[in-house]
């Protein structure tokens, strides 16, 4: 296959499960973005607006990482239920391209949702030139992150209702119990060193921290950068080894 | 096996042992055939006999244990990649994606695949007409009946480019009229010199369509060759069936008697049929002859395989 053959199969792909879905019903869209709004508006009443800004990053972290437990159910679903990877597995289409194709396709169900958070942010006057620089390569690097795990997921899940089962548990795990709408030391001591084994801890530290909700140095952003670079990394490696594109 | 082989498919004592499998029975067992190129090549057998596992492992969906197989002189475990750039698949149980339109199945399908825009909408234009989905060309696939939705999938690998195409029971749940129109398009894709490997369990399908045929028992190849080959092969290549009464073991001296309702099946030899034949007419009796069918073959071969989990007595084996 040519790069241009690469390219089209990528951006059908991007059509297929992307675009398609959200023009047949637009409520997915709602959907998607109803547990992250849903979290604002709480943090917006209770605080009297006051911690409106970890609404809005928390927000958009969570966004992202709703692109994986998208991914996760829509693969497993394909797999097992219409067969359709397995149309797949039998064309030219090669796996690296099925996966960016449908991990982009996830990005685009939440691109109306993100874009609410980043009004937010803009008219709440937490946009510096430096944070839209930070903000933009962190969620790069949660949707990465997020994409890996739904992707490895996905691989084990032998059934559509599996992820059903999962997906609300991982965001807890991951969003809910990590800090990623409240600053780390909120949390006890034991709690902030159970919470650094999440990547989106230190995804929501540097958010925070760029925007000036949390004090961060530069030493910590490097670690935080570091930490969270290689968490993606990881997952993508174990994605790779253990997913299975041809069944053994 | 060389990339210019005369074979579709050549496969060479393949195995396959799933590796979930507790008893580590093999799906497949030693199965050695080939394939020719631009024709349609019928695999039958019943549930579980290992006819989805080879077409899975044929078009690189499943990992073969041992042996080996290739694709246009293509090895499907070394050459995966260019397997995989001439070939196009209707899985078993598939279904097309609920959210698209008919005409997007087959058109999104094409571009994935690489092919231009404009000789997508062409192709798909051409196989919506031959499967006669036009009319439904911008209904959901959610709002189509079971049978339009195979159809649809038909449709998508037929209009494609790839060489073989393999049909897992494609026309499951089709009306009869729905089957001709796929069998239809299934003889225009021949004349493109392009290869079909089809499973199905209607017998008179695989017949219909099929230039040679395969029957998978157990994981085993039990009989190769042309539906004319099959018959050849039959000890008894005739049945009469005869109304009661008629005595039973009269029958016997002809040929192997099976009890039917309202009277008997014989299978015999052609001269012994017409023997049994005239002595039913002259009985005042009705009585039908003809050669045996495809299905009759089948239940011979499969029918004796669960009684005696042996070959079957009046069939000469396929030399595998």
């Amino acid at each position: 296959m040519s790069s241009r053959h690469r390219l089209r199969s990528l951006l059908t792909l991007v059509q297929i499960n992307g675009i398609i879905p959200i023009r047949t019903q637009p409520l997915y869209i709602l959907s998607l973005v109803a547990s992250p709004l849903s979290f604002l508006f709480f943090i917006f009443i209770i605080s009297k607006g006051a911690l409106l800004a970890f609404g809005v990053t928390g927000g958009m972290i969570l966004t992202m990482l709703s692109v994986g437990t998208g991914l996760q159910s829509d693969l497993t679903h394909y797999r097992h239920d219409l067969k359709f990877q397995d149309v797949v597995v039998a064309s030219p289409v090669e796996a690296p391209i099925y996966v960016a194709g449908m991990a982009l396709s996830e990005l685009v169900y939440s691109l109306p949702g993100l874009a609410v958070f980043v009004v937010i942010y803009f008219l709440d006057g937490l946009a510096t030139p430096l944070s839209i620089v930070v903000l933009t390569g962190t969620l790069l690097l949660v949707w990465g992150f997020a994409c890996a795990l739904g992707f490895t997921l996905a691989t084990w899940f032998e059934d559509v209702r599996e992820t059903f089962l999962f997906s609300p548990l991982i965001s807890l795990a991951l969003t809910v119990l990590p800090p990623v709408y409240y600053p780390l030391s909120y949390l006890p001591g034991w709690a902030q060193t159970a919470a650094r084994f999440s990547p989106t801890t230190y995804a929501a530290q540097l958010v925070q921290g760029t925007v000036g909700l949390v004090p961060l140095s530069f030493n910590e952003a490097v670690i935080d950068w570091t930490v969270l670079g290689a968490f993606t990394v990881a997952l993508f490696v174990i994605a790779a080894f253990k997913a299975r594109w041809q069944e053994p | 096996m060389s990339a210019s082989s005369d074979f579709a498919v050549e496969v060479e004592h393949l195995r396959k042992v799933y590796a979930k499998s507790k008893d580590q029975k093999p799906a497949l067992d030693d199965l050695t055939l080939k394939i020719p190129k631009g024709r349609v090549y019928g695999l039958i057998g019943r549930n579980g006999a290992g006819k989805t596992t080879f077409v899975r492992i044929a078009s690189t969906q499943l990992a073969l244990t041992s042996g080996r197989l290739s694709v246009l002189g293509l090895d499907v475990k070394t050459q995966t990649r260019e397997v995989r750039r001439r070939i196009a698949c209707v899985p078993q149980e598939s279904r097309p994606l609920y959210f698209l339109n008919t005409q997007e199945v087959v058109y999104l399908y094409l571009k994935m695949r690489g092919m231009e825009p404009v000789e997508a909408r062409r192709r798909t234009r051409d196989a919506l007409e031959e499967l006669s989905l036009t009319e439904y060309r911008t209904k959901l696939v959610s709002r189509l009946s079971g049978g339009l939705r195979r159809r649809a999938l038909c449709a998508m690998v037929l209009a494609s480019d790839a060489e073989v195409l393999f049909l897992d029971e494609p026309t499951t749940g089709l009306d009869p009229l729905a089957r001709r129109e796929v069998w239809k398009a299934v003889r225009r894709t021949i004349r493109e010199h392009r290869t079909i490997v089809l499973t199905t369990h209607y017998l008179d399908e695989a017949e219909a369509l099929s230039t040679r045929l395969a029957l998978i028992e157990k994981g085993q190849l039990r009989l190769e060759g042309s539906p004319e080959d099959l018959r050849a092969r039959v000890r008894y290549p005739y049945r009469v069936t005869v109304q009661s009464p008629f005595p039973r073991e009269e029958l016997e001296s002809y040929g192997r008697v099976a009890p039917i309702e309202g009277g008997f099946l014989v299978f015999a030899r052609e001269a012994d049929a017409r023997e049994v034949a005239r002595k039913g007419l002259e009985r005042g009796l009705r009585v039908s002859l003809g050669p045996v069918s495809l299905e009759d073959i089948f239940l011979e071969v499969v029918g004796k395989s669960i009684e005696e989990d042996a070959p079957a007595e009046g069939l000469e084996e396929a030399s595998a």
